[in-house]
């Protein structure tokens, strides 16, 4: 299938839509490098980005939500599947069929912010020259003085003084190293930026800000985010819909708010009940603690991978695999699960938390 | 077991009734600097609390307030450029009353007390291990030498306690070595090892920071389970308020080495006084249904080496008063009982005048 196949596929609203997404990675032993397994890292995956929306990937380790965003720009190529990628009302183009030269120009429009700003910036190099860099390499100034005004102006965007440009990143706290790498994202004036766990290595005082700072910028500039992380309580304020991965899959997908209140998978079920609350009140809830760890995408059980932890799982969980399927209803936004008993469990989301100690005190 | 163990919890929690016991751990006024080329960094500048039998505390704060430096201290474990330079650790081991910051670190008497009467956990469990012997072969080490067991006594206590965390197959689990266990697993048998001689007063130190959330749910309900079954007191060490607030009894939060508030979890949660816990607080994304802001705390933390005068937190604190916030360290106030605050707002100005 070429890029063209693809045309037909992209929603109204979509910026960018992941088509049947596959990374495999093999396992190779010995001298001869023999291949003796497949890590299905990702598997089958479909979404769509919408344009100015804010979509997060949410799971645990090894889920392949960080794998899934580096097929989107094409850091790592897929085994097989599509990314469409469309600018306004121009043709969609097939992202995994682009050559090297067509790929760059790409992506300006999409950038990444990642989750430790001590590694991804290079400490040899002054604000100017990272924040400069992408402008110079797309040839997007003409002169020295063009590149300060437009670093300087970036700087203002993500509240840093301007007048820091020719410092070095060690004279920065986390959370402005941060914002640094956030101004080098913007640099282009990309469409799209993939957040890859970017605030998971702050303090939440300063979390909170730069959350509330990716919010603004969205405003401003009109941007689409792709928010790559494993904290839900963050991905509950800054998403507006979320993708639950689990080895490899999306098992669930749809509105933040009727996710988080009305899971319909029994993951996001447990996920929900194992994050920590800071309120003393919830300390005695009913929690749904999950038996043993997350499925090891190098060897998968058959069936749904979440049955062997699955409190609900039955005969048919462990051999056929569940496919993503529309629960929503008829009307009303499109929430998705890959669950044989999406339809019949009664699943408890937040909002049933915090009323349990009442009713055991009283 | 459990019923005794709710009467605990009620005579920590209820506001004065906890009187009876005296503390396992009290430490006085605890000053711990780090001497470096660059000069002087006092990560722990004067912090003092109780800890009783079977109680939880947690220590709660941001990168660079001293938490884990305050567990450090109490074990002796400092890196070598830290010292304890003023304060005491004064820890009640049955029959008599040791001053731990005192005392040699590698002398008779801590060595007697770290690992049997107080044990620590860590984020990596790997710190814990060795990489070349047997799980078992480690904790009936650590059993051996605390206690006059033979070989075989200390060989059942492992499996025993293997069990007791919830270890799938102790008695296999017994030869196996770290790097065969899954991440979830080698935190059970850290705690296994923790555990091993029975301690009064075990440290955890973000013993659940890098692991998965399903993980960490498992680590915090076995932490629980095994406090009710051990009654050993805990100190959990944490940057994370929902665990605190899972978990603990009583919390002191810090902030560049200073203690601010403390308090019953309860209070400090619902009623929260020092502006730096107030924002703190507030910053969190909640779980909770509908759209709940959050409120950063603006600002950035201050460099180590260039502390601000008085209140270490006067620089970002939107209630600052001009001319006296920045003048001394404010004094702990009683705001409630069992509630101390370190804030002008409630207190301590007088002194200044």
């Amino acid at each position: 299938m070429s890029g063209a196949g693809g045309v037909g596929q992209m929603e109204d609203r979509a910026i960018i839509s992941v088509r049947n997404l596959v990374k495999y990675f093999p396992i190779e032993t010995g001298f001869l490098r023999r291949q003796v397994g497949v890590v299905k890292a990702v598997d089958d995956v479909n979404f769509d980005l919408n344009e100015g929306e804010t979509l997060a990937l949410v799971g645990e380790s090894g889920c392949g939500k960080t794998t899934t965003s580096h097929c989107i720009i094409q850091a790592q190529r897929p085994t097989a599947g599509h990314v469409l990628f469309r600018i306004g009302d121009s043709a969609p183009m097939d992202l995994t069929q682009m050559e090297k030269a067509e790929l760059k120009a790409a992506r300006r429009n999409i950038r990444m912010i990642y989750q430790d700003p001590y590694s991804s910036l290079n400490p040899r190099m002054t604000l100017l020259q990272i924040i400069g860099e992408p402008l110079v390499i797309h040839k997007m100034v003409e002169s020295q003085e063009a590149l300060r005004n437009k670093v300087a102006e970036l700087l203002r965007l993500v509240r840093l003084d301007p007048s820091t440009m020719n410092r070095y990143p060690h004279a920065f706290s986390g959370g402005q190293r941060q914002r640094i790498a956030i101004a080098r994202a913007l640099s282009l004036s990309p469409k799209v930026v993939i957040a890859d766990e970017a605030v998971s290595a702050l303090d939440v005082s300063v979390q909170a800000q730069i959350l509330n700072l990716l919010k603004e910028l969205q405003n401003q500039l009109g941007l689409t985010y792709l928010f790559v992380a494993h904290n839900l309580a963050v991905v509950k304020y800054e998403a507006d819909r979320v993708a639950v991965m689990y080895a490899g899959k999306i098992v669930e997908i749809g509105e933040t708010e009727e996710l988080y209140t009305n899971p319909r998978h029994p993951y996001t079920e447990a996920l929900i009940s194992a994050a920590p609350n800071p309120d003393p009140d919830t300390k005695n809830r009913a929690r749904i603690v999950l038996a043993g760890e997350v499925a090891d995408p190098g060897n998968l059980p058959p069936g749904c991978a979440f049955h062997p932890r699955c409190r609900y799982a039955e005969d048919r969980c462990r051999r056929e695999i569940p496919q993503l399927v529309e629960v929503g209803g008829e009307e009303g936004p499109s929430h998705r699960a890959a669950c044989h008993f999406a339809s019949e469990l009664e699943l408890a989301g937040i909002s049933g938390g915090a009323e349990e100690p009442e009713r055991e005190r009283a | 077991m459990t019923a005794q163990q709710a009467g605990e919890r009620d005579a920590t929690s209820a506001p004065g009734g906890d009187a009876a016991a005296d503390p396992l751990l009290s430490v006085r006024n605890l000053q711990t600097h780090f001497f470096s080329r660059e000069g002087v960094v006092k990560a722990v500048d004067g912090v003092s609390f109780d800890i009783k039998p079977g109680e939880i505390l947690g220590i709660a704060g941001e990168s660079g307030c001293g938490k884990s430096v305050t567990s450090q201290s109490i074990l002796r474990i400092l890196p070598r450029n830290g010292k304890i330079v003023g304060g005491e650790i004064l820890f009640n081991n049955g029959d008599r009353t040791v001053d731990l910051a005192t005392e040699e670190a590698d002398g008779r008497v801590l060595r007697d007390i770290r690992g049997k009467e107080i044990a620590m956990i860590f984020q990596e469990p790997m710190t814990s291990f060795s990489p070349v012997h047997t799980i078992g072969d480690q904790i009936i080490e650590t059993i051996r030498i605390h206690q006059d067991v033979s070989k075989e006594e200390a060989r059942d206590q492992a499996v025993e306690m293997l069990r007791r965390v919830g270890m799938p197959n102790p008695v296999r689990n017994i030869e196996e070595y770290t790097f065969n266990l899954s991440g979830g697993m080698r935190q059970r048998a850290m705690v296994a090892l923790s555990l091993s001689c029975r301690p009064k007063l075990l440290i955890a130190d973000e013993p659940t920071t890098a692991v998965d959330v399903t993980i960490q749910a498992q680590m915090l309900e076995l932490l629980r389970d095994i406090q009710a079954d051990l009654g050993m007191a805990i100190i959990m060490i944490t940057h994370d308020l929902g665990v605190i607030a899972e978990l603990t009894d009583r919390v002191m939060i810090m902030y560049l080495g200073k203690e601010v508030e403390h308090g019953t979890v309860e209070d400090v949660f619902h009623r929260p006084q020092h502006p730096y816990t107030r924002g703190l607080l507030a910053s969190i994304p909640k779980m909770e249904p509908g759209r709940v802001e959050i409120e950063p705390i603006e600002g950035v933390v201050p460099s180590p080496y260039a502390m601000p005068t008085g209140c270490k937190f006067h620089t970002r604190c939107p209630e600052y008063i001009a001319g006296v916030c920045e003048k001394r360290d404010p004094p702990l106030t009683a705001v409630g009982p069992g509630h101390e605050v370190s804030c002008y707002l409630y207190g301590g100005r007088e002194e200044l005048e």
